[in-house]
């Protein structure tokens, strides 16, 4: 099971589902990931964390911590 | 009382999410009687206004701070969402108008459709649409119109088209609600776990499907943009709905890039607080001047009595200890309001996060944490926009830490002193020196606080850090203008009858009882007799007798009850400390400014009964020290208070940041003086 934190610069790929067990699930949903949308990892900040993803159109910035509860294909 | 405010006209709030374009469109509709409590960081606290007189519309306007959703997630949130329904003062809106980035509708309409679920009156404003328009798109206001079933309103925020579709709207639906009785907004109850929101955005999807269309060639024949065409709608429509702005993607390559962006960080945060010295230096000359100017004109005008004494040395000279340091504080807002409105202080939050989490605090704290350089008390009120109540806790607890702006005339002060007349650098140098140390300072406070958090801030909860990051846009000059010149005024009411107060405390505690010395004013110059009345009058003024009892306390630090005085009244605030320095040591001479003549008589000034001099290397850092730790503010005290519910943090501030104050100002001038620095 891969996720959103697991990815290379500038890889795209498309959500599958969100793990609910990580507290911070639903301001991510919130903010637009939701599954079957396409993401891709933009940047990186020093020491790789936090990450900055494109999603709908948007550039969203979450720690690796938080975006390993997106679940991608 | 609940639920009925009085209220004889009507109210329009304006929500969105961040970055929609909310605040330009309050600015294009409001009226002169604009007021804001607001702080760098975010539109918190409320704006209101009237329409503006052109539009002819009689109704109050609110602008609220930026949600991406009805579910609060920061107390900040938490405000916002509770005084959309009610609003202590204002009560509940009449019409809510929520603004829409079109480029990123499918993520705003969220907000919208959380809005009509609980019954709202709701107008959208689509902005952005020429970001949209970059793209080859446009969104159909009928459609989305007919799908939301409430008016949607195209306005282009740099010209100001649409705004009269918007009055036409805001008219039409207050006549609907004079006609129909007004539906109270219900709480938003609708699921908000997971499949709840997983809906909503399946929703949002079928009608950003039906809205979103290309836009239409113009049949012009031109081979190049045909090409171009093709291209575009050869490439999946999705794909292109999707794509964030082009030339943000290029610019955060290298400003987030892993070792160029860190440096650029670094290099902006150094110009930021250079020219905060830079460009404020010939403006401070001339208000100081000013200032000394009209005391000495006082004295001329109105000769050496207790009344000219009041009015120069009290009145005049408080006043222009506080006017001095306005021009960074201008500067300093301004700076901030740049970075802000470009985009860029929410990259710097993410490129800082990971360094700030080791010791406990969060991305946002620094936002927090650089107004702090400016003022703590706006600085605390940033510190709402943390989600995480014990990150909250720990930047509020630190940012007294920071070196703000009033610490600048008591360090200016200083550091005079110190710097050699034929050596201007080397004062540059110093207050450099001061920066960087206080930062190290506070890193180093909350990490050990961070380390005892379960004793001292006692709340623990998820971490967490999820940001937006705004694309790039050359900021508004009359936003900045507008936020720059509240949050100066704001600033200006706050200190100055503070400072103005004590100013006439201390000049009433050194002017009484004995306000007619006797001298021996034989073979002495009219100047010479004035000296020796000041001095003679201090020595047996009340301020002596309360002095005194500081004077254990101060002889271990190598200074006297002169000193000990204003330092206590630098309590109240710091930059009191010069007024008080001013009222105590200083003649008001025939010297050029307030400042020079301070400082010769600081030169001359000794250790009672010693003949040792009472200003030296030594005593001059311990002091810089001594206001690096110290909390001495008590509208910091009292906002951290507020901010943190309860007494215990902002008693933990004061006893540990003044304790630990006293401790390094004694290991300081006595490291100093052991090693031969007297």
């Amino acid at each position: 099971m891969k996720t959103a934190a697991e990815l290379k610069f500038g890889e795209k790929v498309k959500i599958n589902d969100i793990d609910t067990s990580n507290p911070s699930h639903q301001r991510i949903i919130e903010f637009g990931f939701t599954p079957g949308q396409e993401i891709e990892l933009v940047s990186k900040a020093a020491f790789d964390d936090p990450l900055a993803f494109s999603v709908r159109g948007s550039l969203i910035a979450m720690r690796k911590k938080e975006a390993g509860c997106i679940i991608v294909s | 009382m609940k639920g009925t405010v009085a209220k004889s006209i009507p109210l329009i709030t304006l929500v969105g999410p961040p970055n929609s374009g909310k605040t330009t469109l309050f600015n294009l509709l409001s009226g002169k009687n604009y007021r804001t409590v607001n702080y760098p960081g975010s539109t918190v606290e409320y704006s209101t206004s009237n329409f503006s007189a052109k539009y002819n519309l009689n109704a109050e306007i609110l602008d609220s701070p930026g949600i991406i959703s009805l579910i609060p997630n920061s107390p900040d949130e938490k405000v916002s969402v509770d005084s959309l329904f009610f609003h202590p003062r204002l009560g509940s809106p009449d019409i809510v108008i929520c603004t829409i980035d079109a480029s990123q509708l499918s993520r705003h309409l969220l907000l919208v459709l959380q809005l009509i679920e609980s019954h709202f009156k709701l107008i959208v404003v689509l902005t952005m649409n020429d970001i949209l328009s970059k793209k080859k798109l446009e969104v159909s206001a009928e459609k989305l119109s007919s799908y939301l079933d409430c008016d949607v309103i195209k306005v282009d925020g740099r010209s100001g088209n649409g705004i009269p579709n918007v009055i036409d709207a805001v008219n039409k639906n207050l006549n609907e609600l004079n006609e129909n009785s007004k539906v109270k907004p219900k709480p938003y109850t609708a699921e908000s776990g997971k499949q709840g929101l997983i809906d909503f955005y399946n929703r949002i999807e079928t009608i950003t499907d039906e809205v979103l269309s290309d836009v239409p060639g113009n049949g012009k024949i031109d081979l190049a943009k045909a090409n171009k065409q093709l291209k575009i709608i050869s490439t999946p429509y999705v794909g292109k709905k999707n794509s964030p702005d082009e030339l943000t993607l290029k610019i955060d390559r290298i400003l987030l890039h892993k070792f160029w962006g860190i440096l650029i960080f670094v290099l902006i945060m150094g110009i930021t607080f250079s020219s905060i010295f830079w460009l404020a230096d010939p403006v401070m000359g001339l208000v100081d001047s000013a200032f000394s100017y009209l005391a000495q004109f006082t004295i001329y005008i109105l000769g050496h009595n207790w009344l000219s004494n009041l009015l120069a040395d009290g009145l005049i000279s408080g006043l222009g200890s506080v006017m001095v340091f306005v021009p960074q504080i201008v500067i300093l807002f301004l700076i901030l309001g740049i970075l802000e409105d470009t985009g860029y202080l929410a990259r710097g939050a993410m490129l800082i996060d990971k360094p700030l989490s080791k010791i406990g605090l969060n991305g946002r704290s620094f936002v927090p944490m650089l107004s702090g350089f400016a003022c703590a008390i706006p600085a605390m009120l940033a510190a709402r926009t943390i989600p995480n109540r014990r990150e909250r806790l720990l930047t509020i607890f630190v940012i007294p830490l920071m070196s703000c702006s009033a610490r600048l005339p008591v360090y200016a002060l200083l550091i005079a002193y110190l710097t050699p007349s034929d050596k201007p650098w080397i004062g540059g140098f110093l207050l450099a020196s001061i920066y960087i140390f206080s930062i190290i300072t506070s890193v180093t406070v909350a990490a050990i606080i961070n380390k005892f958090r379960k004793k001292l801030i006692k709340a623990e909860d998820n971490s967490s850090f999820i940001l937006e990051l705004p694309t790039y846009k050359i900021p508004k000059p009359i936003t900045l203008f507008r936020n720059t010149y509240s949050s100066t005024k704001q600033y200006i009411f706050r200190a100055g009858p503070v400072i103005l107060v004590f100013s006439l405390v201390i000049w009433f505690l050194t002017f009484f009882p004995n306000v007619s010395p006797q001298i021996d004013t034989h073979n002495k110059t009219e100047d010479e007799i004035v000296q020796m009345e000041r001095s003679e009058r201090l020595e047996t003024s009340y301020a002596a007798d309360l002095g005194k009892g500081i004077q254990p306390f101060m002889t271990p630090i190598g200074m006297d009850w002169r000193i000990g005085v204003a330092l206590i009244s630098a309590f109240v605030a710091r930059e009191v400390f010069v007024s008080s320095l001013a009222l105590i040591f200083k003649v008001t001479d025939k010297s050029n400014d307030i400042q020079s003549s301070l400082l010769s008589s600081m030169n001359k000034a000794e250790i009672q009964n010693s003949g040792k001099k009472l200003f030296t290397t030594s005593t001059i850092v311990g002091l810089i020290v001594f206001f690096v730790f110290a909390l001495q503010c008590l509208s910091t005290v009292a906002v951290s208070r507020k901010e943190t519910g309860s007494w215990r943090i902002p008693a933990l501030q004061l006893v540990i940041f003044t304790s630990l104050a006293y401790l390094m100002t004694f290991i300081t001038v006595n490291g100093l003086r052991f090693l031969g620095v007297n």
